[in-house]
Parts: structure tokens; sequence; C-alpha cells
């Protein structure tokens, strides 16, 4: 069981740093077609972000602000987001995940209807990855051991 | 001017062979942290070299910063497990 850490330095420099790092998560995303990175590699960073966040904090703190049924609605939520746009594709006489189609329903070039379905896309990957890292990281740090409060 | 960044990467990547011996024989494990930590940085430090030998700067700048806040929070976790080993 991981529990909060006596060091001052390492508390305060973590929680200092952590609105930065997701913040730079959301630009990886946001950016993710002019420069390296993406979905995957920012919800990797946001990921990294709550595992620093358990580490320095503890896991009750963590819990407190994160909790396992939150993250796990937010990774379904990830992954409607990105079959949904795909369905909606599909609805739209287009092939699965055929962005151009989203033109009808987006008012825009088709060009530009593909920029945006990649960046939704992505929004959902990033969702997904994020939860699916923290919760592998939550379950290896308990131990598989399940805390009395879970319970009720 | 590459020529002279590429020399000085070559040099950094001979000073991460001499940090490596220190991880492998290192006395205790506090030593080989602090030197797994070191080659960390020089590799940062590298991978902007080769940005700019490229001449893609704004590309490598968002990986070495990633993989510095990387590096930062795998030293982090590996003090973490062995305050917990104690």
């Amino acid at each position: 069981m991981i529990r909060s850490s006596d060091d001052i330095i390492i508390g305060t420099v973590a929680r200092v740093m952590i609105p930065f790092i997701q913040l730079f998560a959301l630009y990886v995303i946001m950016h993710g077609h002019h420069s390296p990175g993406g979905g995957f590699q920012g919800g990797v960073i946001l990921g990294a972000s709550l595992v620093l966040l358990l580490i320095t904090h503890g896991i009750d703190e963590t819990k407190r602000l994160v909790s396992e049924k939150g993250i796990a609605i937010f990774g379904s939520a990830g992954l409607l987001i990105y079959s949904g746009i795909g369905l909606i594709c599909l609805i739209l006489l287009g092939n699965y995940l055929d962005y151009s189609r989203l033109y009808i329903l987006l008012h825009v070039v088709p060009a530009k209807a593909r920029s945006l379905g990649i960046l939704g896309i992505e929004t959902g990957v990033g969702f997904t990855v994020m939860a699916v890292m923290y919760s592998i990281f939550l379950d290896i740090s308990t131990g598989g051991e399940l805390p009395e409060d879970e319970e009720e | 001017m590459s020529e002279f960044l590429i020399v000085i990467g070559m040099a950094l990547g001979v000073l991460v062979l001499l940090v490596l011996y220190r991880v492998v024989f290192g006395p205790g494990v506090y030593n080989r942290i602090a030197a797994i930590s070191a080659i960390g940085t020089k590799t940062l430090i590298m991978l902007l070299i080769m940005g700019f030998v490229f001449r893609r700067v704004d590309m490598f700048v968002d990986i070495s910063m990633v993989y510095a806040l990387l590096n930062f929070i795998g030293c982090l976790a590996v003090a973490k497990y062995l305050e917990m080993e104690r």
C-alpha cells in the first residue's frame, strides 16, 4: 500500500507540476497532426500525471480525487466517442471511420471534416488510455486486496 | 555547425558509457538510481542535438520534454518502491 510521502519537497513539486503536465498532455493531443504525438501519447502523459499524484500523495488521497468508478466511466466514454464517430460515418453512407462524410453534419468542406473527425477520434483514444493506465496502476499498487469502504 | 554538434553528441555517448559502469558495478542501489537519472539527462541532450542536426527542433523539444517527465516519474517510483521495502 502506497502511503503519502512525508517529504515536503516531493509533495510540493508534484502539486506544482501536475497541472502543467496535464496541460502539456492536452497540447500533445490537440497538435498530434503537426508534431509528434496524438491520442495515445497524450493519454499516456495524462495517465503519468495521475501516477505521479498516486506516488506522492498516497492511495487514499488519490482515490478521494479520482474514484475508481469515475475513471471506469471515463474510459468507457472514450470508447463510446471512438465507436460513435465511426458509426455516425457508417450511418451517413460512408465506410466505418470515413470522416469525410461528416461534412453533412458539420457544414464544412470534406477536408476540414476529415481533420475534425480525426481530432474527435484522438480525444476518445486519449480518454481511454488515461483511464486504463490509471486503473492498471491502481490495481497493481493495491496488490489485489479490496478496501472496506468500496464494499458498501 | 552540424559536424560540431555531431562530435558533441558522440562525446555524450562516451560519457553515457562511463556512467553505465556505475549502473552495472555501482555499490548500493542509490548509486544506480542516480546513474540512471544521469543517463536519462544525457539522452535528453542528445535528442535535442539530433533535433538541431535534422533542423526539426520544434518536434524534438516535445519528445525531450516527455522523456524528462517520464525519467522524473520513474526515478520517483523506484525510490517509493525502496521506501516500501524497508
